[in-house]
């Protein structure tokens, strides 16, 4: 019967109803690997427009003033002076928005919504997301607040210019970039609370037959605790925003005290007896929770690569999955550790240090149990394992460095330098982002149905890995150095003076680590469409979606799928192979170990002769 | 790699240094026990023929509580060793007696100090009174308040005094950042902040803005020169008269405060 509606339904589309099945299919589409495809290729845009940006930056930090090379001179006078220099102005919006498009534009909708779509349903065995339409919502949410964030470009003003976190009264008596900066924020806080429902759903309620929550790979139980943690976090960024959006536009005083003394704007509107300060507790009660939301994805993608490519069990898989649950209940009580020299009272400082000092525990678990799984194992080191690897080594210098700003003394004085901007990016390019590296090589192949070239993958994480580090780890020194964040020209003060030399090293370094970055896109470009055709399983995964087709059709199963066991079972004595996929079945391994026996003992045979 | 901090010359420092040190060392140690253990592991356990099979082992319980408990004591460890210092910094009830208060007022883009003049006493403020001739907000009508000398972008201290600063700021929030003093603190409008220190070397130093406060943050610098007593004192006389001076001069147009080598605001209005 379905057989007969659905060639009906070929027949009726094949004159004029095409253009209108390719928008179905490829544009307003509701199946959740073409949803997650449209946010990895719209990331990665945003993630190239990010990284413009920040080489502009740079440029201007090793040499300040002087021309931007081969393009200074044709970008529009708002931007650079006559000589083809940034200006402070644009400089400041540009760092506003590199952090912002990196953080909601780049590494959450390549974690969250290509990992999380693409991901969640296959690896649990379902035929997509438990609501479609909403989550293609969530993702046309996304491409139209990037544009509405970057219109900006285009007011009198320019774009937002107060840094991402935005803080008030600076982002209350702003330009109209700053609004448009808010709504977009906004818009993308409602796609990330409707893909957080659906995780939720998705996941507690159609996984496959016999699967239990304990039987889930690391992967679906991070992605399933960040959408708890988006939908608890994000409605305060929503309320935040909302009243940051009025006391812009209607002068209210949420965040205005009286009497400030503002020469852009007429004042006397503002009533006042606001506090600056509410802005940061809300800010931060929703972005502390959001840097897990950037990594906890990234640890599950982690550890399902390191345990496939190492060909062993996870190492301690329950107590991974209570570390993940630590971190996000403990990480909705550290938000005041960005706050210690805020101005807010003391005591509430020594609070928040113990409660962060006791959140770098479960990631010290995690670490230590990574490590347990390669003890022993026997380890592949194809592209997506390179990555994941170093995404543990640098995940350790960004949780220690963390240690650092934890120790309240020690952040007084490093608060506001460069020593934080090298954390923020060994937790983020080098945790998260490496995570992103390894996750989408490990699932081109089922994306796509094509392997991408090993070799090029190689490439481009050695010259990622080396100048990454030399781009980020010398911050740490600058920050030391006590150059501040955020500011246009260190030159103006003598005791940064010596730190110029490092400053160029690090803008050369961060030019070959931006380049690199089309190296990877080549190759994924490229092998989508010439790579050579994959396997169902080519990595010998024990995973749900290793399954399913290579690409998975429509509906992603042609079996009847049932679960027998974890997601680990590698190198299992019970299998004459090394691993052992999830839905064998008792009987059906017997079958496959006899077979295997069988083929092996031919081998044997055949090979005296050969 | 420690080596790179600014010159402390303060005596909290000293402490916050051995912290920063102290953290240093735990660091390095961890980060080259965890990467030697790992990079052991990437040469030892690499798959080298085909059919080669992994240990198959799931974890253990002891371990696991091992590597829990360690951390968890190590990092309290220095919450606790922390919290001592922080408090003794912090805290309002441990704040040394101040020998010298100094008002400071952050404005986009530059830093406004104040002194109480002459007769040691600060004039009222109010926040309705603030605006850019009057950085403060001193009440025009108290006379305290007139001999008050304020400065631009120049705070002056004496050496191996204790300095209270009382902050704010006029407009957006801003950051007084010290670094040779290991002092810094948000300036947030409508609210004052207390921070102090403690200067053991006479020189002159910088004065940052650490905080994001528009395009011209990077502008907001200040010199803090720290003064023998006696350099101070005279400095301290200088000021003082030449305010004195020009306030008791009757003249119809406000006296501008006869700054050293900066461009005072006028600190109040002449009239007697
Ligand atoms: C061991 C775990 C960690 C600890 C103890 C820690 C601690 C801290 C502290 C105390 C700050 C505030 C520093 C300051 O502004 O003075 C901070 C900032 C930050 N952290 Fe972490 N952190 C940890 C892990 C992470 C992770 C996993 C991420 C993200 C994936 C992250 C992302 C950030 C970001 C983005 C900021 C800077 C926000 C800003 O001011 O722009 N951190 N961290
Ligand atoms: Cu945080
Ligand atoms: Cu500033």
């Amino acid at each position: 019967m379905e057989a007969v509606l659905s060639t009906e339904k070929h027949a009726l589309a094949g004159g004029h109803a095409h253009s209108e099945s390719f928008i179905r299919h490829y544009i307003f589409s509701t199946d959740h690997k073409m949803i997650a495809k449209q946010f990895m290729f719209t990331a990665i845009f945003f993630l190239f427009i990010g990284g413009a940006f920040a080489l502009f930056i740079r440029w201007q930090l090793a040499y300040p003033g002087q021309p931007i090379p081969l393009i200074g001179k044709l970008l529009p006078s708002t931007w650079v002076n006559g000589q083809g220099a940034v200006t402070a102005e644009w400089y400041t919006q540009l760092l506003t928005m590199h952090g912002t498009i990196m953080i909601f534009a780049v590494i959450i909708p390549l974690l969250v919504g290509t990992f999380g779509n693409f991901a969640i349903p296959l690896m649990i065995g379902a035929d997509d997301m438990a609501f479609p339409f909403l989550n293609m919502v969530s993702f046309w949410l996304f491409p139209l607040a990037g544009i509405i964030m970057m219109s900006g470009f285009f007011m009198e003003g320019g774009m937002a210019a107060a840094g991402w976190t935005s803080y008030p009264p600076l982002s209350a008596i702003a330009s109209t970039g700053q609004t448009l900066w808010i709504v977009a924020l906004f818009l993308i806080g409602f796609s990330s609370i409707l893909g957080g429902v659906n995780y939720i759903t998705t996941i507690l309620n159609m996984r496959a037959p016999g699967m239990k929550m304990f039987d889930m790979p690391m992967t679906v139980w991070a992605v399933f605790i960040t959408a708890i943690i988006i939908t608890i976090g994000t409605p305060v960024l929503a309320s935040a925003l909302s009243m940051l959006f009025m006391d812009n536009f209607l002068s209210t005083s949420f965040f205005m005290p009286a009497h400030l003394t503002v020469a852009t704007r007429d004042m006397s509107r503002t009533a006042g007896g606001g506090q600056p300060l509410l802005w940061q507790h809300l800010f931060w009660f929703y972005s502390h929770p959001a840097v897990y939301i950037m990594i906890l994805p990234g640890m599950g993608v982690v550890s399902d690569v390191l345990a496939t490519f190492s060909r062993k069990p996870l190492y301690g898989y329950k107590a991974m999955v209570f570390a993940i649950i630590a971190i996000a209940f403990l990480g909705i009580i550290v938000w005041g550790h960005h706050m210690f020299q805020s101005g807010m009272n003391p005591l509430l400082g020594t609070t928040f240090m113990v409660s962060t000092m006791v959140i770098a525990v479960p990631s010290a678990i995690k670490t230590f149990n990574w490590l347990g799984t390669m003890w022993r194992g026997k380890m592949e080191f194809v592209t997506p394992m390179l990555n994941a690897v170093a995404f543990v080594s640098m995940f350790v210098i960004g949780g220690l460095s963390g240690i650092f700003m934890a120790s309240t003394p020690v952040d007084v004085f490093i608060h506001d330098t460069y020593f934080i901007v090298g954390h923020i990016h060994y937790v983020l390019f080098g945790g998260s982002l490496f995570a992103i590296f390894a996750g989408l090589h490990y699932w081109f192949p089922k994306m796509s149905g094509r392997m991408y070239n090993e070799r090029l993958g190689k490439l481009h994480f050695w010259i990622t890995f080396i100048s990454f580090n030399c781009t980020f780890f010398p911050m740490h020194i600058l920050g030391i150095g006590g150059m501040m964040r955020r500011i246009y020209d260190p030159t103006v003060y003598d005791f940064l003076k010596p730190f110029q030399p490092m400053n160029e090293f690090i803008t050369i370094s961060a030019i070959v680590l931006g380049f690199a970055q089309f190296i990877l896109v080549y190759n994924l470009l490229h092998s989508w469409f010439y790579g050579k055709k994959a396997k169902r399983n080519p990595w010998r995964a024990n995973t749900l979606e290793w399954q399913a087709p290579s690409p998975p059709p429509h509906g992603n199963f042609d079996t009847e799928l049932r679960v027998y066991r974890g997601p680990y079972e590698y190198s299992s004595p019970d299998s004459v192979q090394d691993y052992l996929p999830q839905t064998v079945s008792p009987e059906e391994l017997q079958e496959q170990n006899e077979r295997h026996r069988q083929r092996l003992a031919q081998q044997e045979h055949a090979q005296p002769v050969a | 790699m420690l080596d790179w901090l600014p010159e402390n010359v303060s005596v909290f420092g000293e402490g916050v240094d051995h912290l920063f040190t102290l953290i240093y060392y735990i660091s390095v140690a961890i980060f080259i026990l965890v990467n030697v253990i790992y990079v052991a592991f990437i040469i030892r356990y690499r798959r080298k023929r085909k059919g080669d099979r992994a240990y198959y082992y799931h974890g253990n319980n002891l371990l696991e509580f091992s590597w829990t408990a360690l951390p968890f004591v190590l990092f309290l460890f220095l919450a606790f060793y922390s919290d001592g210092i922080w408090e003794s910094i912090k805290y309002s009830d441990k704040t040394p007696n101040p020998d010298l208060v100094v008002e400071v007022m952050g404005q986009t883009y530059m830093w406004h100090f104040r002194y109480p003049g002459s007769d040691g006493i600060f004039g009222r403020r109010e926040a309705r009174f603030m605006g850019t001739t009057n950085p403060f907000g001193i009440d025009p009508d108290d006379p305290n308040g007139k001999d008050d000398y304020t400065t631009i972008n120049n705070l002056t201290i004496p050496v191996n005094k204790t300095v209270l600063v009382h902050l704010s700021s006029m407009d957006v929030i801003h950051s007084f950042f010290l670094p040779n003093m290991r002092v810094k603190q948000d300036a947030v409008p409508g609210q004052w902040v207390d921070v102090w220190f403690n200067s053991v070397k006479t020189g002159k130093y910088e004065i940052a803005c650490a905080e994001l406060c528009g395009s011209g943050h990077y502008l907001m610098r200040a010199v803090l020169e720290v003064k023998s007593q006696s350099a101070f004192d005279g400095w301290l006389d200088e000021q003082y008269g030449g305010l004195l001076a020009a306030l008791n001069a009757p003249s119809a147009v406000p006296a501008t405060a006869p700054a050293a080598q900066d461009q005072s605001a006028p600190a109040a209005s002449p009239t007697h």
